[in-house]
């Protein structure tokens, strides 16, 4: 499974969203997830994916796919340090 | 034997008055939805005017004393940010409304986690054998120092009191306090506070007009440090205990925000229905939500004899910590 599959799962999972209401190039604002909602994915997400996430690396404006890019090179960058 | 602090007796007050949600709604902009979906919290209780913190801990104190089948302790701590004035301490007060004589009273200042501090305080009274027993209080009026403007704080906080007794037994008995976790970050001082009034911004005539004195808290910013705090000295008192995560039985974390409660669980692998949840009926109740938690989770029977719990924190300053223990066989009054 693709890191944008898992991170879409991840998202339908928490928020309770439907997993086909999710599309690649929505933004996290447009899924109407507000500061404290991305900061609960930013934290998911760490353990989801095991590589350490700040709060720019899934801001309000990047899409989804934007966001999976950003976790994809630290799992990549995680791995090779491995 | 090794010697230890054990929990012998715990107490709780809260003040009468209730304020809902949708009373708040009638003087702010806000409704229930929007704070029940953001904190988790539908009611709190709020004091009257001319009750202080000394009021709530006093009352606190008494049933503490009552459920210890104890009149009388060595030391009085009181946790609070929120003391009767500046100065002197309100721990004295309370040691005298109680009729507990002349014994040491302090106040201690943590902010959300001073329940935690003043435990470790308190297990430090005992191992040195400059006490035997010792009443460990959180109070806490923060309607007190709330912006009446402000939406996001008067959403959360509460008025409360919780308090245990303490006294010194062995550490195999339930109720001993085990390992115990606390720390601080200076560096995020203000995220978390009362700008004036102290020291550096005192009210005075010449200043009043810039003064700020209200808590204010930069909450989404604090929002992932206290869940990776908390998470993290869980995980600190867990490993020490000699226990596994999944041993933690209940989790009673300080009662922030429902959101942080999961998310901790969720960052500890634990099933959310571990967490003692209180807030929903008190709201954020400061350095009182710990003790107020406990005594909620018993009554429930979320919280039995034996069980293996994890008590953590996360507030001002900034500080954190947590505390691991068998609960024992105590009745909450």
């Amino acid at each position: 499974m693709t890191v944008y599959d898992r991170l879409a799962d991840l998202l339908a999972r928490s928020f309770g969203l439907q997993r086909d209401e999710i599309e690649p190039d929505y933004t996290f604002a447009e899924l109407e997830l507000d500061s404290l909602a991305l900061v609960e994915l930013t934290l998911a997400a760490q353990d989801e994916f095991s590589v350490a996430l700040s709060e720019d690396d899934l801001g309000a404006e990047s899409t989804i796919a934007q966001a999976a890019k950003v976790i994809e090179a630290k799992v990549v960058e995680a791995t090779a340090a491995a | 034997m090794n010697r230890a602090a054990v929990v012998s007796g715990l107490g709780t007050w809260l003040p009468p008055g209730v304020v809902t949600n949708d009373d708040l709604a009638r003087e702010l902009d806000t409704d229930d939805a929007w704070i029940r979906s953001r904190t988790g919290i539908g009611r709190r209780h709020i004091a009257d005017p001319g009750t202080a913190t000394s009021d709530l801990a006093v009352e606190a104190g008494r049933r503490a004393l009552k459920s210890a089948s104890v009149e009388s302790v060595d030391a009085v701590i009181l946790a609070t940010t929120t003391p009767d004035q500046l100065c002197p301490a309100t721990a004295p007060q309370v040691a005298d409304r109680l009729g507990l004589g002349p014994v040491a009273a302090f106040d201690l200042s943590a902010v959300c986690t001073g329940f935690l501090y003043a435990l470790g305080t308190a297990a430090g009274l005992i191992a040195a054998r400059t006490a035997e027993r010792v009443l460990v209080i959180g109070a806490d009026t923060y309607s007190r120092i709330l912006d009446p403007a402000d939406r996001s704080t008067r959403a959360i906080f509460g008025d409360g009191a919780g308090a245990v007794v303490l006294r010194a037994g062995g550490a195999e008995e339930p109720g001993a306090l085990g390992p115990l976790d606390l720390a601080s970050d200076g560096g995020g001082a203000e995220l978390i506070g009362i700008a004036s009034g102290g020291s550096r911004s005192p009210f005075r005539a010449d200043t009043l007009d810039r003064a700020d004195p209200y808590f204010r808290m930069e909450g989404p910013t604090v929002f992932r440090q206290a869940v990776e705090r908390m998470a993290h000295s869980t995980r600190t008192v867990v490993q020490r205990s000699g226990w596994q995560l999944p041993d933690v039985d209940v989790l009673v974390a300080h009662q922030a925000n429902l959101r942080i409660l999961h998310a901790v669980a969720d960052q500890l692998h634990l099933e959310r229905d571990r967490c003692a949840v209180h807030l929903d009926r008190v709201g954020n109740t400061a350095a009182a939500s710990i003790p107020l938690a406990l005594a909620d989770a018993a009554s429930s029977g979320l919280l039995r004899p034996g069980h293996r719990v994890v008590l953590t924190a996360f507030g001002g300053g900034l500080t954190w910590g947590a505390c691991a223990l068998r609960w024992p066989d105590v009745t909450a009054l």
